[in-house]
C-alpha cells in the first residue's frame, strides 16, 4: 500500500451508537419520531412559513425562533448521488456498495434531504428523477440496534 | 431556490492594504506520509528554513500567526523550539486554509502600527501519523457536528469525498463537465509533483489514461480526484515592503486580499449555489484591491482537496465563465509551461502534500522569485485561493 492513497477517515466516536442518529437530540427528535411512524416531517418556520432545513434555532429568512414539524408528501426529485464502494467508516463495511443521495422535496426543491437511494440500479439513476419515500431501518456493522429512516426509491 | 451570487453569501468589507505588506521569507518542512513527527517538530523545521531564507534570527520574529486548531505553533511552542523568551505579538487569524491568504490582511495593522516588525505565519499537520492513533484528521470536525451526526452521517452521506463527489456529479449535470476534464486537473498537478523532489508523489507519474483506468471508489471520484493525507507544514514571514527590500531574496508584495462567506457553512447539502464556492465573493474583492483582472494572473494556486473544488474555484475566480471550467482545464491549460493558467506548480494537495494551503503560498513566492521546480516563465502575478467550504479567500501577490 506504500504508493496508495488511503481515504479512511477517523472521526472521534462520541456515542456508542454512532453512526446511528441520536433520536433523543432535541433538534431532530421529531424527525426520527415521525420516521418511526412512517411519516416524513420537515420543520416549518412559524414566523414566515418557509421550511427551515436544517432545523436551526433561528430562521435564516425572518430570524424567528419557533417552528413546527409538518408532514410532507414524501415525493421529490433526485438532486445528486454517489455510489460508495469504499467504507469510509468501519461501521459502513456491510453497507457497500450503497448510494447516498440528496433528494429535493416537491413542496420546496430548495429543501434537500440527505438520504439513500434503495431498490434501484445505480447505473439507471438520472438527474431530477422523480422519487418517493420509503422507510427502512438503518443499521451498522458492530453497532447495536437500528433506526427506521426515510430512504427513497424511483417513483 | 436561487443561485444568484449575493443571495447565499457575501464578501468581507476589507480596507485596502496595498503597499503595506511584503513576504520576505518562506520555508516548508519535509513532506511525507506517516513519519512519527509531531506537528511542532514539523512546523519548527519549516520556520528554521523560512528564517534562513529571510536572513533573520529567531529573536527577530516579533509577530506570530497561526490558526486555532490543536498543536499549532503558538508563542510557547516558538520559544520552546528556539530557546528564546522575547515579547511576541500573536494572532490566531493565520495558519493554512483561508488563513494562509488572509494572514497578511491582519498582519498589516501590526506592521503599520509598529507593534511587530517581522510577522511569521505557520501551519502544520501530522495527520498521516495521527491517523493510526484514532485522533485528528479531516473527517473529525465534520463527525462532531450534531446536524451531520443526526441528518447526514446515518445515511452514509459522509465524509468529504462523498460530499464533493455529490457536488461533482451535479456539476457534470448542470454544465456537461466530464471525468476526463477532472482528470486533466489531477494530471497537471501530478506532472508538477514529478518535477518537485519535495512532493510526496514525486516518483509516481500519472497519465490521463491511467487516471481513467483507476477504479471509482466513490463514483464519480477516483482516488486521484482526492488529496493526500500527509505530515508537513510551512511558514512565511511578513514585513513592510521597505524592510523587505533589504532581505536577501526579492520580496513578494501583497497586492490584494479578499474573504468570501457561504451562509450555509459546512452543510453543503443545503448550499443554494450547490456547484459554486465563496470564491465568487473573495476573488473579485481581491482583484479589485490589486487593480488586476483574472487575465493578468500568471499563476493560480488553490486549496485543492478534490479536483472539483479546483474546477469550481477556477470558474468562481473568473478565469472562465461559470460552467465552462471543464473545457477550460482540458488539455494542458494548467501546466506550468502552457503559457495559459499555470496551476499548483508544486503539485498541490493532490500530489505535493496535504498541508492545507500553506505550501501554496510558499510556492507562489518561489515562482515570483524564479525559484519554482516547474518554473512559470516571467511570473509577475501569482494568486492563492483558500477554501474551507464556508469560506474562500483570495491572495494576490506581485513580484517585488
Ligand atoms: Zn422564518
Amino acid at each position: 500500500m506504500a504508493d496508495e492513497q488511503d481515504h479512511r477517515i477517523e472521526g472521534k466516536i462520541t456515542r456508542a451508537q454512532f453512526p446511528l442518529p441520536d433520536v433523543t437530540w432535541p433538534a431532530t427528535a421529531e424527525f426520527w419520531a415521525g420516521a418511526a411512524r412512517e411519516e416524513l416531517l420537515i420543520p416549518r418556520c412559524d414566523g414566515c412559513g418557509r421550511f427551515r432545513w436544517y432545523p436551526k434555532p433561528e430562521c435564516p429568512a425572518c430570524a424567528a425562533e419557533p417552528y413546527s414539524w409538518v408532514p410532507v408528501s414524501g415525493r421529490g426529485t433526485l438532486f445528486s448521488w454517489v455510489v460508495v464502494t469504499h467504507p469510509f467508516l468501519p461501521q459502513f463495511a456491510d453497507l457497500v456498495p450503497f448510494v447516498p443521495a440528496l433528494v429535493a422535496l416537491d413542496e420546496d426543491p430548495g429543501v434537500r434531504l440527505p438520504t439513500r437511494m434503495v431498490d434501484c440500479d445505480p447505473g439507471a439513476l438520472t438527474f431530477d428523477l422523480p422519487v418517493t419515500v420509503t422507510f427502512r431501518p438503518i443499521a451498522f456493522a458492530g453497532v447495536d440496534g437500528s433506526v427506521p429512516a426515510p430512504m427513497f426509491v424511483p417513483a | 431556490m436561487t443561485t444568484e451570487p449575493g443571495s447565499w453569501g457575501y464578501a468581507s468589507d476589507f480596507d485596502d492594504i496595498t503597499g503595506q505588506v511584503a513576504i520576505c521569507g518562506v520555508g516548508d518542512s519535509d513532506m511525507s506520509k506517516a513519519s512519527g513527527r509531531t506537528t511542532q517538530q514539523i512546523v519548527g523545521q519549516a520556520v528554521e528554513r523560512a528564517l534562513e531564507d529571510a536572513g533573520l534570527e529567531p529573536r527577530d520574529v516579533d509577530g506570530l500567526m497561526y490558526v486555532g486548531m490543536p498543536e499549532q505553533f503558538d508563542v510557547a511552542a516558538f520559544h520552546e523550539h528556539f530557546g528564546t523568551d522575547h515579547d511576541i505579538w500573536e494572532s490566531r487569524r493565520g495558519g493554512g486554509m483561508t488563513g494562509a491568504a488572509t494572514a497578511p490582511y491582519y498582519a498589516a495593522e501590526a506592521l503599520r502600527t509598529g507593534r511587530a516588525r517581522y510577522v511569521l505565519n505557520t501551519f502544520g499537520v501530522a495527520w498521516a501519523t495521527q491517523r493510526g492513533e484514532m485522533t485528528g484528521g479531516p473527517g473529525e470536525t465534520h463527525a462532531q457536528d450534531l446536524f451531520k451526526q443526526n441528518l447526514e452521517i446515518p445515511f452514509g452521506w459522509f465524509p468529504q469525498p462523498v460530499y464533493f463527489a455529490t457536488i461533482a456529479r451535479r456539476h457534470m449535470h448542470e454544465f456537461g463537465t466530464t471525468e476526463e476534464q477532472l482528470g486533466a486537473i489531477a494530471v497537471a498537478c501530478r506532472r508538477h509533483a514529478n518535477l518537485n523532489p519535495a512532493a510526496v508523489m514525486h516518483e509516481k507519474p500519472l497519465t490521463l489514461e491511467r487516471y481513467l483506468a483507476s477504479p471509482k471508489f466513490v463514483d464519480p471520484f477516483r482516488k486521484e480526484d482526492c488529496c493526500l493525507i500527509s505530515d508537513g507544514g510551512g511558514a512565511y514571514i511578513m514585513t513592510t515592503p521597505e524592510r523587505a527590500a533589504d532581505a536577501p531574496k526579492p520580496p513578494a508584495l501583497v497586492a490584494g486580499v479578499g474573504l468570501g462567506h457561504a451562509s450555509t457553512g459546512t452543510h453543503w447539502a443545503q448550499q443554494p449555489a450547490f456547484t459554486s464556492t465563496p470564491a465568487v465573493f473573495s476573488a473579485p474583492a481581491a482583484f479589485r484591491m490589486a487593480g488586476i483582472t483574472p487575465a493578468d494572473v500568471d499563476l493560480f494556486t488553490c486549496y485543492d482537496p478534490f479536483t472539483i473544488v479546483t474546477l469550481m474555484q477556477i470558474e468562481d475566480s473568473g478565469f472562465c465563465e461559470k460552467g465552462a471550467g471543464g473545457e477550460f482545464v482540458a488539455g494542458d491549460t494548467l501546466h506550468f509551461d502552457s503559457g495559459k493558467l499555470a496551476h499548483n506548480t508544486h503539485g498541490g494537495m493532490l500530489s505535493h502534500a496535504y498541508v492545507l494551503g500553506i505550501s501554496h503560498v510558499v510556492e507562489v513566492v518561489r515562482q515570483l522569485r524564479g525559484e519554482g521546480t516547474a518554473p512559470v516563465a516571467d511570473c509577475e502575478i501569482g494568486v492563492y485561493g483558500g477554501y474551507t467550504g464556508p469560506q474562500c479567500s483570495t491572495l494576490v501577490l506581485r513580484r517585488g
